[in-house]
């Protein structure tokens, strides 16, 4: 055995790949075994290659830092994460129950508003957050789908199970790197693949054309689609360029779209204006439309929201869906999934205190020290805090930031974030991660087969996202394993 | 094919640049050594190369004396003259990293890696010594990169914007080709006429056209003959004629093409009527003025007709 495995340690974590006892996990067997007998020279070699695998493929993100845009090379580790395909249908069975209860709730939310006068989640904690957005009351886009890419996050805590941790239902990224990290591990280690069948993930672009081509308002053999972008400033640009790429769609910017007087969509193309079927929009609510909503978006397009509201074009994701997307509504998931579907929730989410109910805020002001506090309204990881790493000035800056504005406010238990190997500094140690699958509704709903999975690169921490320091793996979903 | 406006435009552009950048090494390639074959005091000025690109202004502004160093740092690496070659990669780049997806992966890899090396080598290579090298190098690779869309693109609406666009700014710099030649006889009587072959074949040679011209007109390098070769000549690729012709070719299959094809059919008109052997020099820089003026506004109807956003 190569000896950077010999210390490895899954202390008091579950961990993906190694069993409590030091051993492999059975599904993980054979890709474990290979990878030790690796020499050490070898793993480097591995690992340059994929260094360079990414920067050949020009596989970046953006971030912004010191009053710059910095392009910045993937970070990626080379050893995959390994999950059997029982676990992983169970998940999926999951994700998509609770993907058409979200989908339920929003189309209330705009119309009958029936969850709430049934009283089942309090009506203020909806109305009033910044997320409802009135101007989409009364829509009711085709098959009651409003967030038809979904991008849930999921950990594992101590004892295996998933949890869900959050729903991103705005304009969720990361699937391209999903697809990329499958394309670098096939390059740099292609003798992990033999013996095993995995399921492939890079049919995901054609997934996604066929659901956005569902939506289109008109029957036609090839819809228009369109993936609207900022722009090459905006740090998923990669993303946004390779997914129309890989539907074949056109990748627009909000200066290329226009609403005529008929209230359609159109693209100003070389032959003239073309009628748009389907917007992709990757630009958030407020800057969609500034006839609606900031009046000082360059980078929206004006009246599409008309043309929207018209039938005349569909959005994916549509307008407003952002209101299911709010860590005090995530705590009333499960109740959603019982009141829409008459079902029990298959997947776990996490005990959650809202910090606006008196009981709850007592309890997390007297226990911040084993809780993560999290502002409702914030993404990419910022603006958190992690209670037992956090030092006691920061502890009383959250207990006052609280107190001033409870409503913005949740509190969740400290999760044993599961872990699994992954190459550092030439050697092999346990980091902490997460998983996030794409859940994608149409006509049809689907669900990846695994998802992107973020790992926290520095020793103990449980922030993985690439803005601060997260890299990714690959990850399988393996058939037939026992 | 969908083509959208914004695409084409840079599309456009990006050939353009590319086609700037080469043409500008050819041209600054075949002075420096035109300059080298010319006896001492019979030599023409380095001023001529900023004359014919029209940047007697920008130059002003950067520097005062028009000698070797200052005029070829100005051509090669200025960063304020946004014709330099190494701003024109740097334009040529802008465009393709935001149509990547409509064009092969390859074209992005070689575009970046010429700005990289432009980067690196433009500054070091004002000076004699290393200005061989550096400008063989971006003719070279801007080939490569022009062979690799000739030979992976679809023939679609993005191959034909692309070809406008180098078509358009290599006639341009055509006809600005033999106003060197022109210029650098003009109003000159201090040279010895044996200096004016030098200079004509200096500008076939910057046209990759002296091997051509020697099989298809003759040996014997006279002034009349060249410039009707380089104007009129269907089968030479940087000939006037040639530029124009391919242009109405690509014209031809776009919609709303009335304006664009009315324009360039003046300009071929007026290329069909204009005969070099009996004009003086100072008609045909008359001549050559006229005709870039008229190339100008086919860029403006263009860039109008198929790239304006502001209309709908």
């Amino acid at each position: 055995m190569n000896k950077s495995w010999k210390s490895y340690d899954t202390g008091a974590f579950f961990d993906e790949l190694i069993t409590s006892t030091g051993r492999p996990r059975v599904v993980a067997r054979r890709a474990v075994n290979l990878l030790q007998s690796l020499s050490q020279e070898d793993m480097v070699a591995r690992r340059e290659a994929a260094e360079l695998a990414i920067k050949e493929m020009g596989i970046s993100f953006t971030i912004y830092s010191e009053g710059k845009n910095i392009d910045r090379a993937w970070p990626f580790d080379i050893i995959p994460r390994v999950i059997t395909g029982r676990d992983w249908s169970k998940v999926s069975r999951g994700l998509v129950q609770r993907t058409r209860a979200l989908n339920c709730f929003i189309d209330d939310i705009y119309n009958k508003q029936k969850i709430l006068s049934d009283g089942v989640v309090p009506a203020d904690i909806v109305l009033e957050s910044g997320n409802y957005k009135p101007q989409c009351a009364g829509i009711s886009p085709r098959y009651g789908a409003w967030a038809h890419i979904c991008g849930s996050d999921l950990v594992r805590d101590k004892d295996g199970k998933f949890y869900v941790l959050e729903d991103n239902l705005r304009v969720p990224s990361g699937v391209s790197y999903m697809l990329e990290n499958r394309e670098i591990t096939k390059r740099v280690l292609p003798e992990l693949f033999e013996n095993y069948s995995i399921q492939p993930v890079d049919d995901y672009p054609s997934k996604l054309y066929s659901t956005l081509a569902s939506l289109s308002p008109r029957e036609r053999r090839r819809p228009c689609i369109v993936v609207l972008t900022p722009g090459i400033y905006n740090s998923a640009y990669f993303e946004h360029a390779f997914l129309a790429q890989g539907m074949g769609a056109e990748l627009v910017e909000g200066s290329d779209l226009f609403v005529d007087e008929d209230d359609c969509l159109y693209m100003r193309t070389v032959d003239g204006p073309e009628r748009v079927d389907v917007v992709y929009r990757r630009i958030d609510d407020d800057f969609l439309d500034p006839e609606v909503f900031r009046e000082d978006s360059a980078l929206g397009v004006p009246g599409i929201m008309r043309a929207w509201k018209e039938g005349n074009v569909a959005i994916a994701n549509a307008p407003g869906s952002g209101v299911a997307d709010d860590k005090v509504v995530y705590a009333f998931v499960p109740d959603m999934i019982r009141y829409y579907l008459n079902e029990k929730p298959a997947l776990a989410s996490v005990k959650t205190y809202l910090c606006m109910h008196e009981e709850d805020r007592n309890y997390v002001l007297a226990n911040l020290d084993k809780l993560v506090v999290k502002p409702a309204n914030e993404s990419g990881g910022y603006g958190l805090m992690v209670g037992p790493h956090a030092t006691r000035a920061e502890r009383a800056r959250f207990a006052r930031l609280i107190e001033a504005d409870p409503r913005n406010y949740i509190a969740q238990p400290t999760l044993s974030l599961s872990t699994a190997p992954t190459y550092i500094d030439e050697t092999v140690a346990p980091r902490h991660l997460d998983l996030r699958p794409f859940i994608l509704s149409g006509k049809d709903t689907w669900v990846t087969p695994g998802g992107l999975t973020r790992v926290a690169l520095v020793k103990g921490s449980l922030v993985v996202n690439s803005s601060q320091g997260g890299g990714s793996k690959d990850t399988w979903i393996v058939e037939g394993s026992r | 094919m969908r083509m959208l406006s914004r695409v084409a435009d840079r599309l456009y552009w990006m050939a353009r640049y590319l086609e700037r950048a080469e043409d500008t090494a050819r041209l600054t390639q075949a002075y420096t050594h035109l300059i080298m074959d010319i006896p001492e005091g019979a030599e023409p000025g380095w001023e001529i190369l900023v004359q014919i690109l029209d940047a007697q202004p920008i130059f002003g502004a950067r520097a005062r004396a028009y000698n070797e160093q200052n005029v070829l740092r100005f051509l090669i690496a200025d960063e304020e003259n946004f014709s330099s070659i190494s701003q024109c990669i740097k334009g040529a780049r802008e465009n393709v990293r935001t149509t990547r997806d409509v064009l092969p992966d390859e074209v992005w890899e070689n575009v970046n890696e010429l700005h990289l090396y432009c980067q690196e080598w433009a500054e070091k290579s004002v000076g004699r010594r290393n200005r061989h090298r550096f400008l063989d190098e971006v003719i070279g690779r801007c080939q490569m990169i022009n062979g690799l869309m000739m030979s992976t693109l679809c023939r679609d609406h993005a191959y034909r914007f692309i070809k406008l666009g180098a078509l358009l700014e290599r006639a341009d710099m055509t006809t600005r080709v033999i106003d060197v030649g022109a210029g650098a006889l003009l109003g000159d009587e201090r040279h010895h006429s044996s200096v004016d072959p030098l200079i004509w074949a200096s500008v076939l040679q910057s046209l990759s056209a002296m091997g051509t011209y020697r099989r298809t007109v003759g040996p014997l390098v006279e002034v009349n003959e060249v410039v009707d070769f380089v104007f009129l000549e269907e089968a030479l690729p940087r000939s006037v004629k040639f530029c124009l012709n391919g242009i109405r070719k690509e014209l031809l299959p776009l919609k709303h093409n009335r304006e664009a094809l009315r324009v360039l059919d003046r300009s071929r008109r007026s290329l069909s009527r204009f005969h070099p052997e009996s004009s003086t020099r100072e008609e045909l820089h008359a001549f050559i003025d006229a005709f870039q003026a008229n190339l100008i506004t086919l860029g403006s109807v263009i860039d109008e007709t198929w790239f304006s956003l502001d209309k709908t």
